[in-house]
């Protein structure tokens, strides 16, 4: 790792610690910046800023849950030096598996959930043992991995969305696994993001206190070096996919919630979505430096983007546009940083 | 104090927002308006309406020409401003982009659904606020919606099999199929009209092989059709590009003099079906109409004129051959 030289870095010891906490946290900073941005630039109707609208405020973390959900788990991943890119395909095939599993075969609702966060796992550990034990780039194992679950996405639901319907019957799932849908939790918050400041929270905390995560840390530091002060590195490896699979089927299953319907195609480029949110949030792809708040901040600030260049219409070719460009800006400021 | 009450408000679902912690004890819910009884949108001619178009996926030409059909239409309105919203072909993003229309308080929803169950639950919420939903091409679950506009693909398909027995082999013959996506709604519907109007005429379709929708796919399956069967007369494609494709493979194997093709579609765009088969590449097509121009006459009969529309408004197909297409696509496209 070379070291960025740059004025800050260079100044005094006080104005480098403060450059540091700027570039550590530039996620969160850019979070405020873009919301208050948000703010300023809001329609109103009625002298009422439409952006701050509560029913508006809690689309936009429900919008953002699936993808923030994921990219946590594309944080330990990336964390270690690695990529997954079948995230989404994997999304697809847990949101059709929960679909058959309640409609098709009449599971109740805890078996279907568990049994597919289990084939999520499973699916993320097979692609860890793939990349750590066998040596494969992570980058060509999950690509594979993708073309894999769309495939099986395909197969299981037989080429076609499976749609949910609610009630007692054969055929129908049980009302519970609606909550997952419209309802709120507290009449307010919508569960998906409930789900996902959870899953947030837990991964932070994990990522503070566990020795997992410093072997987590160490690992996308130096693999090396890690190894040869006896980090069992393949096992940290094969696990934190696996974390990955698990928030990926976990996100599939919210999915299908939330749109009442199991499609194959569902989640195609979710995990370029993850990847983006991952980066803003100040993670760096070459692993060893980052952090989960940032992931967070970095897939509500996208969220925000997203919908405050929607409420004041801006054309969607022009949105993909400024959404490159943000994710440019927020790599490159990394880059500045101060190591 | 409203105004303090919505600052505080705003304050803590900032703090949420950027804190990540849950929140939500609070029962401050304000900027939901009461439902209002359907149809009660309409404030006549002097009002002035914002109309919402979620398009599944505008990477298709024939969504981007629905929405600039209407784009085109709504120009001949004063009254209206459009708003379009593309959700790329993700059910996620269309729910989302529909939620923000209502978040912008729209007076009336156009929507082209990704898919039907996904989309239900959000286009009733629009519709039991009082909104007028202007369904277009694919329907959703249900009914709550105003009116669906949109055209009968079995019927198309029937046509275009009868223009296969009448013009193309009178005699009978034999002859391929290239069908659209397998498991779509559309291409289920294309084959199925086709099938019962050739029907005891003597025509056999020899082949069938999935071209997706996609120009590149229907010349791939059409070349491994040519060659398996070099003896085909003719070639059904449920779109025009997949016809396009066909009559590629045909020219690069020799054989696009000797075979008739017919596609469906019919865009009046330059390159689209039309204009395929005014140069003589296709045989025939039929149209299968956007219903954007359809989609705001129908909006200025539920806003301007507060009238009522139909519930379900099934469009006819025109049949294009080299005939007519010159002067149907100068007619689709008044400059």
């Amino acid at each position: 790792m070379t070291d960025q030289l740059t004025p800050e870095a260079a100044a005094p010891a006080r104005s480098a610690g403060v450059a540091e906490t700027l570039f550590r946290f530039q996620s969160l900073f850019g979070l405020v910046a873009v919301f208050i941005a948000a703010i300023v630039f809001s329609p109103s109707r009625g002298g009422e800023l439409l952006f701050l609208s509560s029913e508006n405020l809690f689309n936009v973390v429900r919008a953002v849950s699936e993808i923030g959900i994921i990219a946590v788990g594309m944080t330990f991943v990336i964390l270690i030096g690695g990529i997954d890119l079948s995230v989404g395909a994997v999304l697809g095939l847990a949101a059709v598996g929960s679909a058959v599993l309640l409609v098709e075969n009449d599971y109740g609702v805890l078996p279907a959930v568990l049994l597919v966060l289990l084939a999520g796992l499973v699916f993320g550990l097979l692609q860890g043992i793939a990349s750590a034990l066998l040596g494969i780039q992570a980058f060509i194992v999950t690509l594979a991995g993708l073309q894999i679950a769309r495939g099986l996405a395909r197969i299981v639901s037989g080429g076609q969305g499976v749609a949910i319907a609610y009630g007692e019957g054969p055929g129908e799932a049980p009302v519970t696994f609606s909550l997952l849908g419209e309802r709120t939790f507290n009449g307010l918050v919508p569960i998906p993001a409930v789900i996902f400041i959870v899953v947030a929270v837990l991964a932070i905390v994990f990522l503070r206190v566990s020795a997992f995560a410093r072997h987590v840390y160490a690992i996308g530091g130096n693999e090396k070096a890690a190894r040869l002060s006896g980090v069992p590195v393949v096992r940290v490896k094969v696990i934190v996919f696996g974390i990955c699979g698990l928030l990926a089927a976990l996100a599939g299953i919210i999915h299908a919630g939330q749109l009442n319907q199991g499609s194959p195609n569902d989640g195609s480029g979710y995990e370029l979505d993850a990847i983006a949110a991952v980066v803003v949030g100040g993670t760096a792809l070459s692993g060893g430096r980052g952090s989960v708040v940032g992931t967070v901040a970095g897939a509500l600030l996208l969220g925000v983007l997203n919908n405050i260049l929607a409420l004041n219409n801006v054309d969607p070719n022009v949105q993909l546009l400024i959404k490159g460009l943000v994710i440019v800006a927020a790599a490159g400021l990394q880059r500045l940083r101060p190591s | 104090m409203r105004k303090v009450s919505r600052f505080r408000a705003g304050l803590a679902v900032a703090a949420c927002a950027v804190f990540a912690v849950a929140c939500g004890t609070t029962s401050e819910n304000s900027g939901q308006a009461p439902p209002t009884p359907s149809g009660s949108a309409c404030e006549g001619a002097g009002g002035s309406y914002v109309i919402g178009m979620s398009q599944a996926n505008v990477a298709e030409p024939y969504r981007q020409r629905m929405d600039d059909d209407i784009r085109a239409a709504a120009k001949a309105v004063p009254q209206f401003q459009v708003q379009f919203a593309d959700a790329q072909q993700d059910n996620a993003k269309q729910v989302a982009d529909v939620e923000n229309f209502l978040t912008q308080q729209i007076d009336l929803l156009i929507i082209s659904p990704n898919e039907a169950t996904p989309l239900t639950a959000v286009v009733k919420k629009a519709f039991d606020r009082g909104i007028p939903v202007v369904v277009l091409d694919r329907k959703v679950d249900g009914d709550s919606y105003t009116t669906f506009i949109g055209a009968d693909n079995t019927e198309i398909g029937r046509q275009a099999g009868k223009f296969m027995v009448e013009k193309v082999l009178p005699g009978g013959g034999k002859i391929a199929e290239i069908r659209g996506l397998a498991g779509s709604t559309p291409a289920q519907e294309r084959a199925a009209g086709f099938a019962e109007a050739i029907k005891g005429k003597n025509i056999e379709v020899v082949a069938q092989a999935d071209g997706d929708w996609l120009r590149e796919k229907g010349q791939q399956q059409a070349d491994a059709l040519l060659k398996a069967h070099p003896d085909i007369q003719a070639i059904y494609a449920h779109n025009d590009p997949m016809a396009e494709g066909a009559y590629l493979a045909a020219k690069a194997a020799g054989l696009d003099q000797k075979l008739k093709f017919i596609g469906i579609d019919g865009l009046p765009i330059p390159s689209g079906g039309m204009k395929a088969v005014e140069a003589g590449r296709l045989s025939a097509t039929f149209v299968y109409p956007t219903g954007g121009k359809e989609a705001v006459d129908a909006a200025k009969a539920l806003l301007v004129d507060c009238g009522q529309v139909q519930k379900t408004q099934t469009l006819q197909t025109k049949l294009i051959t080299p005939e007519n297409a010159t002067a149907e696509y100068a007619k689709a496209n008044p400059s």
